[in-house]
């Protein structure tokens, strides 16, 4: 991939060299990447991936859920067309990240978008959003620091879960809940007003139902169009007629992001 | 899970190339797009609802549906206890490591006793 030399002019403590101040803020990040990584790689090996491929998914499609997804519809024998179509769905999502991240980026050539856009991540773009938002010095070329770094871990532990894979037998069912785990994990992170509830149980009834009657995963897909509509609308609805339902009220959880950040300012 | 996939190399290698395509058209092109003129607020407000509308549907397949037959499994209780266990760690620490190690270990644990 495309690593850059750091430009020292940019660097705002003269005292310490860009790339350690960028890799301080993405050592959180790339230590959690690394159980989750072995097991995307243990995975993508007992889908029939070789080393090399593996590492190459890593680098290319870069997304913890999308690689899970691979090695799960490959083990039950997918037909391709399948499996992309899935991956699309499930990478959608990526539309609004880089939607949100585009006011800090005006400006910037095609070739550096290409560039940022192929090593964005969802893990990776929630801290670079948090430091835009709050760090006025966050310049676009330490956001693409991070992002290299969460990648070169990212990729490594894949690898090296692949080749864990080769040496040991695992028990499969028991690595696939690291994907369930991660989900979920997304799942709360997103639970930002009542109505994200409802709307989860919503979709959780409808994934189930239309999976139950297609025999197959588009059901998710359908579920997944249906249920995120029905919340755009009910959202619509409530703010143009009820505006202070409590449905959309914030909740508030123990070290929300705001407590991050002012920790994070505070060191 | 079982390994019974019988695709080549050159098959994973195409695969590998249709999901970068997949995975990269969604992050380019809004941030073209965007970076040049403003985001239509619809599409926000209706994109919002996506990512946890995917993943809650992804969740009740990997735990209520069988893989094979599609039919409705609302007996894997190891699966569902961990979830809950994953679901309370996730809301605490916020950290996406401790959620994971935590989901594993609990699933391990619980079907060994369960």
């Amino acid at each position: 991939m495309n690593k850059r030399r750091p430009n020292p002019k940019q660097v705002p403590d003269p005292t310490e060299p860009m790339w350690r101040s960028t890799l301080r803020v993405a050592m959180p990040l790339n230590l959690s990447y690394i159980p989750i990584g072995l097991a995307c790689g243990i995975l993508l090996h007992a889908a029939g991936f070789n080393t090399f491929l593996t590492g190459l998914v890593s680098l290319l499609v870069f997304s913890g859920g999308g690689q899970f997804l691979i090695a799960t519809m490959l083990t039950i024998n997918s037909p391709l067309l399948s499996i992309v179509l899935m991956l699309f769905f499930l990478e959608l999502r990526y539309a609004l990240l880089s939607s949100s991240l585009s006011p800090y980026l005006k400006g910037q050539s095609n070739r550096f978008l290409f560039i940022f856009a192929v090593s964005l991540n969802d893990e990776n773009y929630a801290i670079n959003y948090l430091k835009f938002a709050t760090d006025k010095k966050w310049t676009v070329r330490e956001a693409l620091a991070v992002e290299h770094y969460s990648l070169l871990f990212w990729a490594t532990s894949n690898v090296i879960g692949s080749l864990i894979g080769s040496a040991l037998k695992i028990d499969l069912s028991v690595v696939h809940f690291a994907l369930t785990s991660l989900f979920l994990y997304m799942i709360v992170m997103q639970l930002k007003s009542h109505l994200t509830v409802l709307i989860c149980l919503v979709s959780a009834v409808l994934a189930a139902f239309f999976m139950i009657v297609t025999k197959s995963t588009l059901g998710l897909v359908i579920a997944t169009i249906v249920a995120s509509l029905i919340g755009f609308g009910l959202e619509e609805l409530l703010q143009k007629k009820m505006p202070n339902s409590h449905w959309l009220r914030r909740m508030h959880s123990p070290g929300s992001k705001k407590s991050v950040v002012e920790h994070s300012d505070a060191n | 899970m079982n390994a019974v996939n019988n695709w080549n190399s050159t098959q994973h290698f195409w695969l590998i190339i249709l999901g970068f395509v997949v995975a990269f058209v969604p992050r380019f092109v809004p941030l073209m797009l965007f970076t040049k003129r403003a985001i239509p607020e619809w599409f926000n407000e209706w994109m919002k609802f996506v990512p946890v509308s995917l993943f809650t549907a992804l969740v009740v397949k990997d735990i209520f549906i069988d893989s094979s037959s599609y039919g409705l499994v609302l007996t894997n209780y190891p699966l569902m206890i961990a979830a809950v266990i994953v679901i309370y760690i996730a809301y605490r620490t916020r950290s996406m490591a401790v959620s994971v190690v935590v989901g594993l270990a609990g699933v391990f644990l619980l079907s060994m006793f369960l």
